[in-house]
């Protein structure tokens, strides 16, 4: 059986898997992502998180977080960015290939066949629109653990823990679009990483 | 329209796409029913809702469906590749390059300044979802569509309080820290759920 190579580091925080159940598994979550995830944006999460980090620790939280930056500031659809980046991390460009097919075949069977066959049929049916509200709540559940989660991996410090906190005030009370706060994030990153250098040789300096 | 300049119009929509599918529905609508007339007014509408309402992403659902109009299962796969190519150069380049240069300076300070405001995404995230599920507005898809196009009235004057919306929160998250159960029959289960109660 063939497997991956992967670089030391990797090699200690990665489940070995053979190619193939790599390329099956990242086909078969993102159809299943497609197919049952409802909302948009973030929704992908909880799902990606549980199998590709809880269940085959093919992913650390740092990833997942990576990963929920890269999709909303690259453009393209959200699903598929997410697609792509995971595929790729997990398996290279035929890891791309499998987990963007997943994407899009829930969406080409369905449609198509709606669109061929049932023209006119209009989504007002109380059950389906109940059935969607439950999946939106049982997602609203699902996000809720994993920020919480993420929350206690992330924030080990002030600068993590106040960055956070003025990123989310200004998205929530000040509306400020996503993908500026993403933007804006990455000079306070250089300036704190920056300054961590600067405090690192100084303290070697006095050691001396 | 050929079928490469379907494919090449859902290129430039995905290249255009700048946080979700819902940001396209206003391109589309210009160029599909205002400029070239090809599909009418409520044809659209009613994509919309049934892209919704249908698993799948939304930017991928117009897409397969405009595709299908034009030309078929063919346009319905072309169409939704045409979407997603940007996708496949841009986020799997990215994550490519993160890695590759994960020890490097500058990638290093990237991410150290990006984390933060990920996770500030995701709670984001966490509270618009509270704001589809539990805390609705009389008519939750229009508003939440009106919130994504134009990022106004995310909280809107008729919200009303879903108690089923609540519970079966409520009931994921326990399940989810009690239970090795999983998400896909947490979901699976909460459909059935809010077709018996969320009425």
């Amino acid at each position: 059986m063939e497997t991956e190579k992967m670089d030391g580091e990797k090699e200690t925080f990665c489940t070995v898997l053979p190619l193939w159940k790599k390329l099956f598994l990242l086909f078969f979550t993102f159809a299943k992502i497609a197919a049952l995830v409802v909302g948009g944006g973030l929704a992908i999460l909880p799902v990606v998180e549980e199998t590709f980090s809880r269940k085959y620790k093919l992913l650390s939280s740092e990833d997942l977080l990576d990963m929920a930056a890269l999709v909303q500031t690259v453009p393209g659809i959200i699903a598929g960015n997410a697609a792509a980046f995971v595929g790729m991390k997990v398996a290279g460009y035929p890891g791309v290939i499998a987990s963007v097919i997943g994407v899009i075949l829930p969406s080409v069977t369905v449609i198509t066949l709606i669109a061929a066959f049932f023209p006119g049929l209009k989504a007002e049916n109380p059950y389906v629109l109940g059935a969607f509200a439950g999946v939106k709540a049982c997602i609203t559940g699902l996000i809720i653990v994993t920020a919480l989660k993420l929350f206690s991996k992330t924030v080990k410090g002030v600068y993590e823990g106040l960055a956070f906190a003025i990123y989310l005030i200004v998205m929530l009370f000040f509306k400020v679009n996503a993908a500026y706060v993403i933007l804006s994030s990455i000079p306070v990153g250089f300036l704190y990483s920056w300054f961590l250098v600067v405090r690192m040789k100084k303290d070697r300096g006095e050691e001396k | 329209m050929s079928l490469s300049a379907l494919y090449f119009l859902f290129l430039k929509y995905g290249f255009l796409c700048f946080g979700g599918g819902y940001v396209l529905i206003p391109l589309m609508i210009d160029d599909f029913i205002n400029q070239r007339g090809l599909i009418s007014q409520e044809a659209f509408g009613n994509l919309i809702s049934i892209a919704q309402l249908t698993p799948g992403p939304v930017g991928i659902n117009a897409a397969t469906f405009i595709g299908f109009t034009q030309h078929g299962v063919a346009g319905a796969v072309l169409a939704s590749l045409g979407v997603i190519t940007t996708s496949m150069i841009l986020a799997s380049g990215a994550s490519y390059y993160v890695t590759k240069w994960k020890d490097s300076f500058p990638v290093k300070a990237l991410l150290t300044g990006i984390r933060p405001a990920a996770l500030a995404l995701v709670f984001y995230a966490v509270v618009l979802f509270l704001g589809m599920s539990v805390l609705t507005p009389e008519v939750p898809l229009v508003q939440t569509v009106k919130f994504l196009c134009t990022g106004k009235n995310l909280f809107p004057a008729d919200l009303h309080f879903s108690f089923p919306g609540l519970l079966i929160c409520i009931v994921t998250i326990l399940l989810l820290k009690k239970t090795k159960i999983s998400t896909t029959w947490l979901i699976l289960g909460s459909a059935v759920a809010g077709a018996l109660i969320c009425r």
